[in-house]
């Protein structure tokens, strides 16, 4: 195993000869690693004197002593379930784990496969498009995926392919000490239709670094899910890059209750007219968790819309990030750009940073934020009490209140139902059933 | 069965409860009357158990238990009710979730099972049309964007379903019109029995005409300046309370 001593980036450089000259793979992919590592090497570690990590603490990642992951198995049982029939990719350490993944039948010409699996036979498929979103172009994790994945899943449905069961994509971690750079590429063709959930999961004190880079063509509908709910100890570096054409319409639901730190960046170019964007986050934060999102949506044509709405709940000492970027270029007029952050104080000690922005070059534009951050009524709590209803359970109540709609907004059921126990749980609820 | 003796409170450190002695029997209907800012929402409010009104002498019993010492919720379970003058708006949870948690919380408190889900929604269908309720509200969050008389009215129904032993009403008239009043005061005298105990607190004599009170009192400057019958509220409304109201630096703990 070869060591990534973060900040030295001579070790690194040793490291990534190391890693390049073990890989068997087309040239197109050693060229796209190789100019990634150029790039992870420019803009060098971030530092908090950066804008765009001032809230991100990452001393704790530095300290550990990266190492590339090691093969591990895991038991079936320490996975999670939708409980009903999906396509199914487990990646353990960023590799694919074949026997605790299953793929059903599917459209003509559809696939979902392990990426080292399809690429002998894929190539002139994945060739152009890998790595080809722009967005995320100065994340130093992004660009560390990009050197250093060694799986993934990749989804391509062909033109007017609708699948129905959600593609479950598992990207779990054991170990210590190592970093996990898992990779998903999707590419939905023209009134192509899919559900993708990752999870994010693991034990010990990892860092996860996954890449989503997700494609959609004229009319294509995408609910994607990124329900992180790693290890107490672990870092989560996420990036997502989306690329909407014309009248295509993403819904990207965002859980996090995991990790130390988990951050995620993502950025969504609206690159055709009436492309539809949803973001819909929910931060559950406790001890002292960070939970960081950074975003920034690009209208670049007209008649797009695009709506953020992320909350936080925190308590203890934990914190939520929201900097949210909505940025309208000069052409894209009747763009229709809303965003909201609410955070919730469950303690005196809990902290949220909001930096929402906008840049708006177009005219004729409807574009709106908001922010609020507060602590829980205390006239509607002692409502609650004077019906009876115990201070812990009235508080829960509300809490619960507070955080539904953004469990409501996920059409997937199971998935919706699953996280309000999560929710119930974290509350010390018995049940929100018919709330 | 409840006895509030020489009770003073503040809020904020302004003394606004000055020495108030009331005994409330079962089965017996009081009504408080005074003017504004005389300290009525705050006697409620102090049996209630609502934080930020500090009792600073005297005691209240209910049952002859010390209610003071209870927080909020076990005085509810207890029995006791408070109608919300400003009824609060709760967005996000639901009417009826919010009225069967209240009712197995007080069910779990006295050791008995939660609710069986069809006796919940029969008792519920029951009340609603004993206070003429939509059904279409259960749904809504508990008085979010409720009207003003649709919050009194949804407390009634509230009070209706809990069944409690003793009620305070705070100016659940207020705000309400003729046909709404009539309903509320229904809603009020279904419940009144020789077990239970209401004090109404009102600015109109007109809701006394429905609810017949055993005993009228006016409160002024946080003290019960007289009580009387029920013809004492009609004596009010004609001459107001401008007879009680010209003493100011009157000793506060006057004994
Ligand atoms: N939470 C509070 N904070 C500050 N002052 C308060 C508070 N509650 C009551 N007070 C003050 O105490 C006094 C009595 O108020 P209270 O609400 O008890 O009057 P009331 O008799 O119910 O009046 P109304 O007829 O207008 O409802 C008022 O001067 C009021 O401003
Ligand atoms: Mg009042």
């Amino acid at each position: 195993m070869t060591a990534i001593a973060p900040l030295l980036s001579d070790p690194y450089h040793q490291s990534f000869a190391a890693f390049m000259a073990e890989r068997r793979e087309p040239e197109f992919i050693s060229r796209l690693r190789q100019a990634a590592f150029a790039r992870f090497e420019t803009l060098g570690w971030p530092t908090r004197r950066q804008e765009a990590w001032r809230f991100t603490d990452l001393s704790d990642l530095q300290a550990l002593t990266l190492q590339r992951p090691s093969t591990a198995l895991i038991d079936a049982a320490a996975l999670p379930s939708l409980e009903i029939p999906t396509h199914r990719l487990v990646f353990v350490n960023g590799r694919l784990a074949p026997g605790l993944s299953q793929v059903r039948e599917l459209p003509e010409r559809a696939m979902i496969a392990g990426f080292s699996q399809a690429l002998p036979d894929h190539s002139a498929l994945i060739e152009p498009v890998l790595d080809s979103l722009p967005g995320l172009q100065s994340h130093p994790f992004a660009a560390l995926n990009t050197a250093f994945w060694e799986d993934g899943a990749l989804i391509y449905l062909p033109r007017n392919a609708v699948i129905e069961e959600p593609i479950h994509l598992v990207f779990y971690a054991t170990g210590g000490d190592m970093a996990v750079y898992p990779r998903l590429f999707l590419m939905l063709e023209q009134e192509a239709q899919a559900t993708v959930v990752v999870e994010c999961r693991g034990q010990g004190s990892y860092c996860n670094a996954p890449l989503a880079e997700l494609q959609l063509s004229h009319g294509a509908t995408l609910h994607y899910h990124q329900v992180q709910e790693e290890s107490p100890q672990a870092f989560h570096l996420s990036g997502i890059r989306v690329r909407q054409s014309r009248a295509s319409q993403t819904q990207l639901h965002l859980f996090s209750s995991g990790g130390q730190l988990a951050r995620t960046d993502l950025e969504v170019l609206l690159d055709g007219e009436q492309a539809e964007c949803l973001v819909n986050g929910l931060t559950l934060g406790q001890e002292n968790q960070t939970g960081d999102y950074h975003l920034r949506i690009e209208h670049a044509q007209p008649h797009g819309t695009s709506e953020q709405v992320f909350k936080s709940v925190l308590e203890g000492k934990s914190r939520s990030v929201f900097d949210g970027m909505i940025h309208v270029r000069k052409h894209a007029q009747k763009t229709d750009a809303r965003q909201t952050n609410r955070n919730l104080l469950l303690s005196r000690h809990a902290q949220a940073h909001a930096n929402p922005r906008l840049e708006i070059l177009a005219d004729d534009v409807k574009c709106g934020h908001g922010s609020s951050t507060g602590f829980l009524d205390p006239d509607a709590e002692f409502y609650l009490r004077a019906r009876g209803i115990p201070l812990a359970q009235a508080r829960a109540l509300l809490v619960h209140a507070f955080a539904k709609d953004s469990l409501t907004r996920i059409a997937l059921t199971p998935l919706r139902e699953r996280l309000d126990r999560v929710l119930a749980t974290r509350l010390a609820l018995d049940s929100l059933e018919g709330n | 069965m409840l006895e509030i003796r020489n009770l003073y409170a503040t809020v904020e450190g302004r003394e606004i409860l000055n020495g108030i002695n009331l005994i409330i029997r079962p089965g017996e209907t009081h009504a408080i009357m005074g003017p504004n800012g005389s300290g009525k929402s705050t006697l409620a409010n102090v049996i209630a158990g609502r934080d930020g009104y500090v009792v600073t002498d005297g005691e209240i019993r209910f049952d002859g238990k010390n209610l003071l010492e209870m927080d909020p919720e076990t005085r509810a379970c207890e029995g006791l009710f408070l109608a919300f003058q400003y009824p609060v708006e709760i967005p996000g949870v639901a009417n009826l979730y919010f009225l069967k948690a209240a009712v197995n919380a007080v069910r779990k408190y006295r050791g008995e099972t939660s609710v069986d889900a069809m006796d919940f929604w029969d008792l519920v269908h029951e009340r609603m049309e004993l206070v003429k309720m939509d059904e279409s509200m259960l749904k809504r969050s508990v008085n979010e964007g409720f009207s003003g008389g649709e919050k009194k009215r949804n407390e009634v129904f509230q009070m209706a379903v809990l069944q409690p032993r003793f009620a305070v009403m705070d100016e659940t008239d207020s705000g309400l019109d003729i046909d709404a009043l009539k309903v509320v005061a229904d809603g009020v005298n279904a419940l009144r029995s020789p077990e239970r105990g209401f004090l109404v607190i009102t600015h109109y004599q007109r809701l006394l005409d429905y609810i017949v009170p055993d005993h009228v009192h006016v409160l002024v400057n946080g003290r019960i300046a007289r009580s009387g019958g029920k013809e004492l509220a009609v004596e009010l409304e004609r001459e107001g309370y401008a007879l009680y109201n010209e003493e100011p630096g009157r000793a506060r703990r006057a004994v």
